[in-house]
């Protein structure tokens, strides 16, 4: 029973570095990226080819972020200059293209995948689940606090507005991504070695709302608020094979019956709460004061 | 060649009826809706479930499960959208994504994960040295029709020019008397209705799976940005000119084009036509730039 709490945490704490940097992404910069597993299973795949050649993990690590951050730049090459809704498209589009090379990809393992080595302690996945987590929420808090991460928000608020205090928004959504892709991809590398193989069925347009729906539950904006959402998700999901057992379900009903709770969730906070649980704190500067 | 004329614009009519929808949806609403891929799958098993009702002939099933899937739409739209019409065109793509997450995960616990196939005999026929079969030509018959129907419908009659003066200035449509949320429960409908015979054709011509969403997502995506987002007919030549850009890629023998052994590119790898067509419609669009004004 402890064994599985301390898996239970360690994927909430993976999941929650997923939800960090799309709430960078997203909750400050106001980004849609509909293909926020990309960067996750470019991270896990980077983990499990450098397995594969025998190097060991830190090569992997560097590996995944470094094509990460390459792909990023790739993918926002047409992406700059477009309204969100392309934003979203191309994200998407490329998120999917990576499933499909996976899929038919021999040296990517196929459909079977490829297998990564484990963390031979429970408890050392862990520590270095919650210390990624911890770098990542310091992180998000840092940008989020500096000038840097104010003029995020008027981004997010006011594309236009940000263009007349004289700074250019793509070179500002260029940076918030390369620094979101590249902790995604972190979080990939450490989902890999914590699972043991990587395959395509695991990084689908599913995955990405998954993290979604954890973003827009806790509350868009709000780092407390991506991590408490990633943990309600994580643990609904988990909590599902206990209810299974009792009432005795085939295992698609329940996984997809997990599923269409989450976007019902989704649609549900959107309807009655769309600040989400833990709602972001507006900064008031010297609005008060003639 | 020939047989790449055929092939594509088979694959054309599927996407293409599906493709208007969206395209209608943004017309009016201006947001992306992902969830309209969900109502050709739901079309598709409906189809499915009518058909196997004894004594319904097959066309009648068709146009039960159109309508029910319109009046689904309508559901959502009573549901959902309609609540949400004030929030940013970003948050209405998410919630679309929360509804066809529900809406895919509803269907594959209903029907479960496996494929089923509808029993439809068709014959070969030989023009050349191509071939299409009977329900080749039916399917791009049904197709035009339905998008000449369409065109008539949305130029020819009152009801159809009131949605046009919805997409193209709401305010001003509904200042002018013209009844806003009726019509736009009609986009709805009709969205719904062609979506559910789009992905009827699709499953004729393979079959019906739960993941078909993921097969026809890209390619709808892409003929509908290639036609500009909000044009319902530029979306039908944007499935035409991809159609035609995945067929003739897959059937040109690049290997001999470089002097070297026979390749082609593997037709699995259709959808990264799909996804660059989008990217070089993009890069080639600089007037879609959000400061370009919207």
């Amino acid at each position: 029973m402890l064994d599985f709490a301390i898996y239970c945490l360690t994927i909430i704490a993976v999941w929650s570095v997923l939800g960090l940097s799309l709430n960078i992404q997203f909750g400050l910069t106001g980004l849609v990226n509909f293909g926020q597993v990309l960067p996750f299973g470019l991270g896990a795949y980077a983990a499990a080819l450098a397995a594969q050649a025998g190097l060991p993990w830190p090569a992997g690590a560097a590996l995944g972020l470094v094509v990460a951050v390459a792909v990023s730049l790739l993918v926002l090459l047409p992406a700059r200059r477009l309204s969100q809704d392309y934003w979203a498209l191309i994200t998407l589009g490329a998120g999917e293209l990576f499933r499909l090379t996976a899929l038919n990809a021999p040296s990517l393992g196929g459909a079977d995948g490829l297998t990564v080595p484990r963390f031979a302690d429970p408890h050392l996945a862990l520590g270095a689940a919650l210390a990624l987590m911890a770098v990542a929420w310091l992180m998000s808090h840092r940008i989020a606090h500096s000038p840097f991460g104010r003029l995020l928000k008027v981004l997010r608020e006011d594309e236009v507005l940000a263009a007349t205090l004289g700074r250019n928004p793509v070179a500002y959504q260029r940076t918030v991504s390369i620094i979101a892709w590249a902790m995604a991809a972190a979080g990939g590398v450490l989902y890999a070695h914590i699972v043991g193989y990587v395959s395509p069925s695991s990084f689908t347009v599913t995955e990405t709302f998954i993290v979604w729906t954890a973003l827009i539950l806790g509350g868009p904006g709000n780092n407390l608020g991506v991590v408490v959402g990633a943990a309600a998700v994580q643990l609904l999901s988990v909590s599902s094979r206990f209810v299974a057992s009792w009432i005795d379900l085939p295992a698609d009903v329940l996984a997809n019956g997990r599923l269409a709770l989450f976007g019902l969730v989704l649609v549900l906070m959107f309807l009655f709460r769309p600040q989400g649980l833990v709602p972001e704190k507006k900064e008031v500067r010297d609005a008060q004061r003639r | 060649m020939l047989q790449v004329l055929f092939n594509s614009l088979v694959y054309a009519s599927m996407i293409a009826v599906i493709a208007v929808g969206v395209a209608l949806c943004y017309s009016i609403l201006r947001f992306a809706n992902f969830a309209h891929i969900q109502f050709a799958v739901v079309g598709g098993y409906l189809t499915y479930s009518f058909a196997a009702i004894p004594g319904l002939p097959l066309p009648a099933a068709v146009a039960l499960s159109a309508v029910a899937t319109g009046l689904i739409a309508i559901l959502v739209d009573i549901l959902v959208f309609s609540r949400l019409r004030d929030i940013t065109p970003e948050g209405k793509m998410i919630v679309s994504w929360g509804v066809a997450l529900f809406i895919r995960s509803v269907v594959a616990i209903i029907y479960g994960g496996g494929g089923r196939a509808f029993d439809i005999s068709s014959e070969a026929v030989i023009v050349g040295d191509a071939v299409f079969t009977t329900l080749d030509a039916l399917v791009v018959a049904v197709a035009a029709v339905l998008m000449l129907l369409l065109h008539l419908f949305l130029n020819r009659t009152r009801i159809g020019s009131g949605l046009r003066a919805l997409a193209s200035n709401a305010d001003l449509a509904v200042t002018r008397g013209i009844p806003g949320e009726r019509l736009i429960r009609l986009m709805w409908f009709l969205s719904g209705a062609l979506a559910a015979i789009g992905g009827t054709l699709l499953a004729f011509e393979t079959r019906l799976q739960p993941n078909m969403d993921l097969i026809i997502l890209l390619p709808v995506f892409a003929a509908v940005t290639i036609g500009g987002l909000s044009n319902v007919f530029g979306a039908v030549l944007g499935a035409l000119i991809l159609s035609f850009a995945q067929n003739l890629l897959i059937y040109v023998d690049f290997g001999a084009l470089v002097g070297g052994d026979s390749w082609q590119i593997p037709t699995q790898f259709r959808d990264y036509v799909a996804v660059l067509a989008l990217v070089v419609v993009l890069l080639l669009r600089p007037r879609l730039s959000p400061l370009a004004g919207r």
